[in-house]
């Protein structure tokens, strides 16, 4: 019995297999390790809705120069070790030059080196970790890292006119990077850095670090800090009648703030990422979804699943169905793509850049910052 | 000249919460010989069952839930000795050590099951400080000030002027022999236990009032007390309160010279060094 079934399966795998050839000859093929089960397979299955209904609407409007795509979805059963074996599935059996990664950052990374060896193209959409695309050349996002969040801070700065501001940042690697990024974008757009305090996490006295900060009266202080953190040093420094505008970043937006620190944090401005919901692609897509799936709510990081299939699409249309094809056009292709998630521009270490939005504190409400 | 002020205000503020809780660590160490890790776990608590009282459904005002929280605090301390330190009281000081340790933990997750470990406040309004000289002080901060000196001169008295403090001091010096001249050892303790418990929670609560409840706060500011016990000389009050003093100073001066990110490291540095050099440099001891 046992090796009728064992027959069975090898001969259906080999008709399988040969079906894909044939079928390899008249569509683009791209491979897909997604959690399909396990732990995050609750997230896996919105991506996987994403992805397909970006692949209707390529293919529905005639697919690459004619040809069409076709996803091979690969169960990557949400852990580090599976997301291996998916991907290396995905290279040596289906012979895919171009895959989508897994989801959260820790699995990404674990398969990212298998790709990058074998010279195949792997693309997250979810991976936020600063390092995700380290393994080589062959690894994008098109999700923006964390540490982005440094360069909305600068900006946010620049606009409002403060060219002069020191900053203060929790001293850890979290901090650390975000304080990074946002010190060589804020030099690069002009402005000037004029002491940097790092912080330990936890304190409950954080008035010295605020009178070093505050030193000189500058019109704006940076504070890259966490909620409790945040709620202690605002009302300590308003209890001190330090007069300044703080700017912060999202980690200390939350209703927690205002709860702890009262009308101490009034007035704070501050950015968080955003994706607008009111740009025409993002409302085609919407509409799109509500089309196919009947349902207004879309699932987390759909948009960027989505995304990630029009741009891998126009890749193979530009360079080719040859893993340095698609390598060399992501970043032509990509260069002023407004998709769903906004500009997918391509940076150096191919990631993408975030938009942001920006938030304060009027009558005890976090609300949207107009001018 | 008003950020060097102001710099050394903060620097007196925290040495007043550090001698605080050194007298406190002094006490049960002059006494029992052992340093008592849980300390910071009793500060805590003293702060969180002022919030208990303070919250509903109970909903007192400040002052009258002060009186009831302290005695609160001082019914956990009396029962941690009870519980935990009686029954190793011939037990060697490293069995201590690690069962004040342990307590430590217990009283800290203890904390955090019942209410989390985000961070509270007493709800009330935040107020500008007052200012002097370009200099600002919360009333808060003004207790403070006055409740750790009122509590190092109280003490003082207590220590060197009454009957108790002698018998008290009589017990630190050899537990046997105090009872063989007639002084009865265990009311001693229970005592020296109900003060070191007051004072943690006086200081729990002041600290708590200054900034915010959080189940780590005393943790954070225990081994900040414990410097500035080795500083000052281990038993010593005044050596407490001037070892707070010059810990609470010299960390937020050094501030404004070098990195904040290594605010600890200077009392940590300040520390190394007296256990090092050991012979008790500020003020000398019997040690």
């Amino acid at each position: 019995m046992k090796k009728t079934i064992h027959i069975m399966l090898i001969s259906l795998s080999i008709i399988a297999l040969s079906i894909s050839f044939v079928n390899a000859q008249d569509t683009y093929r791209i491979g897909a390790a997604f959690a399909l089960s396990g732990s995050i397979a609750v997230y896996g299955e919105g991506f996987k809705k994403a992805v397909d209904l970006a692949v209707e609407e390529i293919n529905a409007a005639g697919g690459i120069k004619g040809k069409k795509i076709e996803i091979v979805y690969e169960d990557n059963k949400s852990t580090p070790k599976d997301c291996v074996t998916a991907v290396r599935k995905l290279i040596t059996v289906d012979k895919v030059p171009v895959i989508f990664g897994p989801a959260a950052s820790s699995n990404f990374m674990a398969a990212a080196p298998v790709a990058q060896e074998s010279k195949v193209v792997m693309i997250s959409a979810e991976g936020a970790a600063p390092a995700l695309t380290q393994a080589g050349e062959y690894i994008f996002r098109v999700f923006p890292s964390d540490v982005l969040q440094g360069k909305g801070v600068s900006d946010l700065c620049i606009s409002l006119g403060y060219k002069e501001v020191p900053v203060m940042y929790v001293n850890n690697d979290w901090g650390l990077g975000l304080k990074n990024v946002l010190v060589e974008n804020f030099k690069k757009a002009g402005g000037k850095i004029t002491d940097e305090i790092p912080y330990d996490e936890k304190k409950t006295d954080y008035r010295t670090e605020l009178i070093r900060a505050t030193k000189g009266n500058p019109k704006a202080v940076v504070n890259l800090t966490y909620l409790n953190e945040g709620a202690v040093m605002f009302k300590q420094s308003y209890e001190m009648g330090i007069k300044t505008q703080w700017i912060a970043g999202s980690a200390a937006k939350g209703p927690k703030l205002i709860e702890l620190a009262g009308k101490a944090v009034e007035g704070i401005i501050g950015t968080y990422p955003v994706v607008s919901q009111e740009t025409k692609e993002y409302k085609a897509f919407k509409a799109a979804w509500k089309k196919k799936y009947g349902e207004d709510k879309i699932p987390i990081f759909g948009e960027y699943n989505y995304d990630m299939v029009y741009i891998t699409a126009k890749a193979i249309e530009k360079g080719g169905y040859t893993s340095d094809g698609i390598r060399k056009s992501l970043f032509e292709v990509a260069k002023g793509y407004r998709g769903v998630t906004g500009d997918k521009t391509f940076d150096q270490d191919r990631g993408v850049g975030a938009e942001y939005g920006v938030w304060t504190i009027k009558d005890g409400q976090i609300v949207d910052y107009k001018k | 000249m008003e950020y060097l002020l102001q710099s050394i205000l903060n620097g007196i503020l925290a040495g007043c919460i550090y001698a605080l809780f050194a007298m406190g660590l002094t006490l049960i160490y002059g006494v029992l010989n052992f340093v008592n890790f849980a300390h910071g776990e009793l500060i805590m608590w003293g702060a969180y069952f002022l919030y208990l009282l303070m919250e509903k459904p109970i909903g007192l005002p400040l002052f009258l839930a002060f009186i009831p929280a302290l005695l609160f605090t001082t019914i956990l301390g009396l029962g941690t000795d009870h519980f935990i330190f009686r029954p190793l009281r011939q037990a060697n000081r490293l069995t201590l050590l690690i069962a004040s340790l342990g307590l430590s933990f217990l009283l800290r997750n203890g904390a955090q099951f019942f209410w989390g470990a985000e961070i509270r406040t007493y709800g009330f309004e935040i107020r500008r400080g007052m200012r002097f000289w370009g200099v600002s002080i919360t009333s808060n901060q003004v207790a403070i000030i006055i409740v750790s000196v009122v509590c190092v001169a109280l003490l003082y008295l207590l220590f060197y002027k009454s009957r108790l403090g002698k018998s008290m001091r009589a017990v630190s010096d050899s537990l046997e022999l105090s009872r063989v001249v007639g002084i009865n050892s265990k009311k001693t303790i229970r005592f020296t236990w109900v003060i070191a418990s007051i004072l943690a929670g006086l200081g729990g609560i002041l600290l708590a009032l200054d900034t915010n409840l959080q189940p780590g706060m005393g943790l954070i500011n225990l081994v900040k007390a414990f410097a500035a016990t080795l500083l000052g000389g281990v038993g010593n009050l005044w050596g407490a309160l001037l070892g707070g003093m010059v810990i609470g100073l010299v960390e937020n001066l050094g501030v404004l010279v070098i990195s904040p990110g290594y605010k600890d490291a200077i009392a940590f540095g300040i520390m190394i060094l007296m256990l090092l050099l050991r012979p008790m440099v500020l003020l000398g001891s019997k040690e």
